[in-house]
């Protein structure tokens, strides 16, 4: 009885561990990295561990992790991503500590505090970001072909566009719908500061919007996963973003359609 | 004119999506570079060849590798440095005048600018592809070879 229950704690510290890795594996999944690099951080750190045997099997939006101990003992755990964002830094960071973690393996309450300074990475202000939307709509407005009146009328609607997302998120209207409504309401906005403001060609202004929208990093991360050989997660990703390019349109077009622009 | 007016103005799309996507310090500055560099490059490519498919595929098999040479150098995940320099060579443009000339039933120039839209989004793919598996299998050779010597 008395071996059960140091094994029972051993056990429990094993857990633990996973735990932490698991949390690391997560952050870097949820955070816009590839499929390949979330598996092989896992079960490198695992092994650094003393694990002797991980098999992870990530998708899109799950990481299952199931590992055997030096002494036999098989572990298994699953964490589920809930939603996925694009911080970079996060990804870097998260992908550093692994680094550490397979060259010097820290110690539980060590790996705990570590994994809880994740979170700590540093973002952008929102008032930044809100003027960073403005200034790189109008300047794919005059990458695109538009003029300097284009392209304030374009800075202008973009900031009505960060206001409009972070309204729909804060609701937390499902995303496909989210951009449908905002690029309604940014084709909206372009043609009224068309007739009414500075604006003289909506078409350079909205595309300058449409490339704020567009997700880029899904694309080019589903991209990787499926010449990786993750090619479940690939497609999948490589759909998502697909839906989303199109309910971009569709939000623009029901706008130009319904007004007959 | 209109072509120096793109490479600086994709200078700054790219380090601004950079930005958005959390990217700090020193990099955020090299990736802007990186980003003009390769649409100066899908421009002259372009001018040489008149071939969009040609010069789109040279230009993201171009980001490609310099974002996984220049990763590995400076360790940090390829992704940071390769998603927002490709930022500037997303088919926004064809996307919204696809999608315009539909709601205005204009089928000759939608069928056109769709068969536009396949192409430069199959082209970027297609350098992207491409190139990170060559890079990739590269790279396994290098270390692998790189090990034995020691």
């Amino acid at each position: 009885m008395d071996d059960l229950l140091i094994s029972l704690d051993r056990q429990n510290k094993l857990m633990q561990v996973m735990a932490c890795i698991l949390d690391i594996g997560a952050t870097l999944l949820a955070n816009g990295a590839e499929v390949m690099r979330v598996e092989d951080s896992v079960s490198r750190m695992c092994h650094a561990y003393g694990f002797k045997r991980a098999d992870v099997f990530t998708v899109t939006s799950s990481i299952f992790l199931s590992a055997t101990y030096a002494d036999d003992n098989i572990l298994s755990q699953n964490r589920r991503v809930a939603a996925r964002g694009t911080d970079l830094e996060k990804v870097a960071r998260a992908n550093e500590l692994s680094r550490r973690i397979c060259a010097c393996p820290l110690p539980l309450e060590e790996l705990k505090e570590a994994v809880r300074g994740l979170d700590d990475a540093p973002v952008y202000s929102e008032r930044f970001r809100f003027l960073l939307y403005g200034g790189i709509a109008a300047v794919f407005t005059v990458f695109f072909g538009g003029t300097l009146a284009d392209s304030l009328a374009a800075g202008l609607t973009a900031l009505v566009l960060f206001v409009a997302q972070k309204l729909g998120s804060r609701l937390r209207i499902n995303s496909i719908l989210l951009n449908t409504v905002c690029s309604g309401i940014a084709a909206l906005t372009v043609l009224l500061l068309c007739r009414f403001g500075p604006g003289q060609n909506p078409d350079k202004i909205i595309i300058g919007n449409i490339m704020l929208l567009i997700p880029g990093l899904a694309l080019t991360t589903s991209l990787r996963d499926m010449i990786n050989g993750d090619t479940l997660s690939g497609l999948m990703g490589f759909c998502e973003a697909i839906i989303k390019a199109l309910a971009i349109a569709i939000g623009s077009a029901l706008v130009l359609y319904g007004l007959g622009a | 004119m209109e072509n120096t007016v793109q490479i600086i103005t994709s200078f700054f799309a790219s380090a601004g999506f950079a930005l958005i996507f959390n990217v700090h310090g020193r990099k955020t500055l090299w990736i802007g570079v990186g980003g003009a560099l390769s649409w100066a490059a899908y421009l002259f490519v372009n001018d040489v060849t008149g071939n969009m498919f040609m010069s789109l595929m040279m230009a993201s098999a171009a980001v490609v590798a310099v974002s996984e040479v220049l990763a590995r150098k400076i360790k940090v995940p390829v992704i940071m440095l390769m998603a927002p320099m490709l930022i500037p060579m997303v088919p926004g443009g064809a996307l919204y005048y696809t999608m315009s000339y539909l709601v205005r039933d204009e089928n000759a120039m939608f069928a056109e600018s769709l068969r536009s839209l396949l192409l430069q989004a199959g082209a970027i793919a297609a350098g992207i592809i491409v190139t990170t598996s060559v890079m990739t299998n590269f790279f396994a050779i290098y270390y692998r070879v790189k090990s034995k010597k020691k």
